[in-house]
């Protein structure tokens, strides 16, 4: 009797788990069902022009894969380092008084839904930017800084965690050779946790390449490459929340779809990555 | 009440009244504990969990001051001085008094770089002085032939057996006085036991060992002078061979003879 309790139940969390998979599937199918138009129109040169203009029935997705490419490696080069500086303070420096409540705080940061990050951004980053760098403070160089602090509480968080896995055992054999806590922190605990904190900036980078809502806001979804930061940009995402409502034509539409379509393929690539090459489960030292 | 021997030879460390607190227990868990170790000899600390014997240990490089409000009282005299005073240089203390740990412990780089670890972090970069007496210590640690043409491998390939003598041979590469070994072979196999006990006793002409084990056989093999301890406290100090054959307190005896463990 149990045993076929036993066997249904293993049946019915199979099949939840094979629903998982399918979900991915039909979204890819649907994503490159509705492209199919597009790809038809513009080929390879979809992602190699860089006009994108509705009224002529001309789309050419490179001005908003620059804006994605160059906003998250902005935010990527302002974050990395503050993650890595958080991170060491709390797992090796701060007292055990502190670390619980900032650690707690940073928490929660990364709980704050983005659209804040993106109103946040708009009413106070973006005056700042334009008093401080010229322009109109609608720009690339306020998405990546936006971006920045969006994905930098997760970045800190996840370093830290990969950063306390290091076995006491192993930097009290550092110290015990006359270390001081910085020769422990950078020849024991990155080279130990090098792979986790190396995922988690991959997977930090997935999230802000993916980012929708901080951006939208301060980014200002104009198709023109130019490699003065504070111009204003677009990105795949950008465009989509900004385009999806007004695409009056089929190929405008099936556009958007392949814009989409790349942005998963993006996303997916990235997560990979991080999950099957950093963020195995390391064997206990 | 405790029956400690003189010792006649000089001593590498003498450990006078001391006590120590961890951070937020309200008892010591040493107490008033006297004890000379005699220099190029090894002194094993035996005694039953908790008795405070790694705890004694941990105390002669002062690696608990890692872990904040832990309190030393009384003293602890090497080459003349104090070394619990607030004062005391705790990175040459360490290189001077070097440690070994109950697991193995190779760190995430190169055979060559983990024995070459402590050296460069004195300064020395002379790659001719480094290749030297990284070969050296590999040597001395018997394990030179195994890894010598492996030697830019990752460490952390290496067996068990073969990690504890890398980080032996770490350990000696910067020429310590004293070494602590803390429980050395507690995840190791019979056959690496083996190896490690030898090792551990052709090291005592060039440097003073202490050896906390709770395995008194290997108390009786390895060493020349014995501490038993019991609740915090050091009960008898003795040779080796009166102190297993003879002992003098009657907790000595029960716990040697196995009424306790």
């Amino acid at each position: 009797m149990s045993s076929i309790v036993d066997k249904i139940f293993a049946n019915t969390t199979k099949l939840i788990a094979f629903g998982v998979l399918l979900l991915v599937a039909w979204i890819f199918v649907v994503l490159f069902e509705h492209s199919v138009e597009s790809i038809k129109a513009f080929g390879f040169t979809f992602i190699t022009e860089d006009k994108w203009a509705p009224n002529v029935e001309k789309f050419g997705a490179l001005p908003a894969i620059y804006g994605s490419v160059v906003s998250t490696f902005l935010a990527m080069m302002l974050a990395v380092p503050v993650a890595i500086g958080i991170a060491i303070f709390l797992s090796e420096i701060a007292h055990a008084k502190l670390k619980a409540p900032v650690g707690i705080s940073i928490e929660l940061l990364a709980a704050i839904p983005s659209v804040i990050y993106g109103m946040w951004g708009l009413f106070y980053f973006v005056p700042i930017i334009r008093d401080t760098f010229g322009g109109i403070g609608i720009s690339m160089l306020t998405a990546g800084i936006i971006l920045s602090i969006m994905i930098l509480p997760f970045m800190a968080a996840v370093t830290r965690d990969a950063m306390n896995t290091t076995p006491d055992i192993l930097k009290e054999s550092a110290y015990a050779l006359g270390g001081t806590k910085w020769d422990v922190i950078k020849d024991i605990i990155i080279p130990y946790a090098k792979a986790g904190i190396i995922g988690s900036f991959i997977l930090a980078l997935g999230r802000a390449i993916g980012e929708t809502m901080a951006v939208t806001f301060v980014m200002g979804n104009v198709h023109k490459i130019s490699v003065d930061l504070t111009e204003p940009a677009t990105s795949i995402p950008v465009t989509l929340a900004n385009e999806f409502a007004e695409a009056d034509s089929a190929l405008y539409y099936s556009s958007l779809f392949e814009l989409s379509l790349f942005l998963l393929v993006i996303s997916f690539t990235i997560i990979s990555v991080a999950k099957f090459y950093f963020l195995r489960r390391k064997r206990i030292a | 009440m405790a029956t400690i021997i003189e010792i006649n030879e000089p001593k590498a460390l003498e450990v006078k009244n001391f006590e120590f607190t961890y951070a937020k227990a309200d008892a010591p868990s040493i107490k008033k504990l006297s004890m000379p170790i005699a220099r190029h000899n090894i002194t094993a600390l035996i005694g039953p969990s908790g008795c405070g014997k790694t705890t004694l240990l941990r105390s002669f490089n002062r690696i608990h001051d890692l872990y904040p409000g832990n309190k030393y009282d009384g003293e602890i005299i090497f080459k003349d001085r104090n070394i619990l005073t607030p004062k005391e240089d705790l990175i040459k203390l360490r290189i001077q008094i070097g440690m070994i740990f109950q697991k193995p412990t190779a760190f995430p780089m190169s055979i060559f770089d983990n024995v070459a670890y402590g050296m460069r972090l004195q300064g020395i970069k002379n790659k001719t002085e480094l290749q030297g007496r990284v070969e050296k210590a590999l040597q001395d640690a018997a394990i030179w032939k195994e890894v010598k043409d492996r030697l830019k491998h990752d460490a952390n390939g290496l067996s068990g057996g073969q990690q504890q003598r890398l980080c032996i041979a770490r350990a000696i590469a910067v020429e310590p006085e004293v070494l602590l070994f803390d429980e050395p072979t507690s995840a190791l196999d019979p056959i690496s036991t083996g190896g490690i006990e030898e090792l551990v006793v052709e090291l005592r002409d060039r440097v003073s060992i202490i050896i906390v084990t709770h395995n008194m056989q290997q108390a009786a093999r390895v060493s020349d002078y014995t501490g038993f301890m019991y609740l915090g406290e050091l009960i008898e100090l003795g040779r080796t061979e009166e102190l297993f054959v003879t002992p003098r307190e009657r907790l000595t005896e029960e716990y040697i003879t196995g009424k306790f463990g």
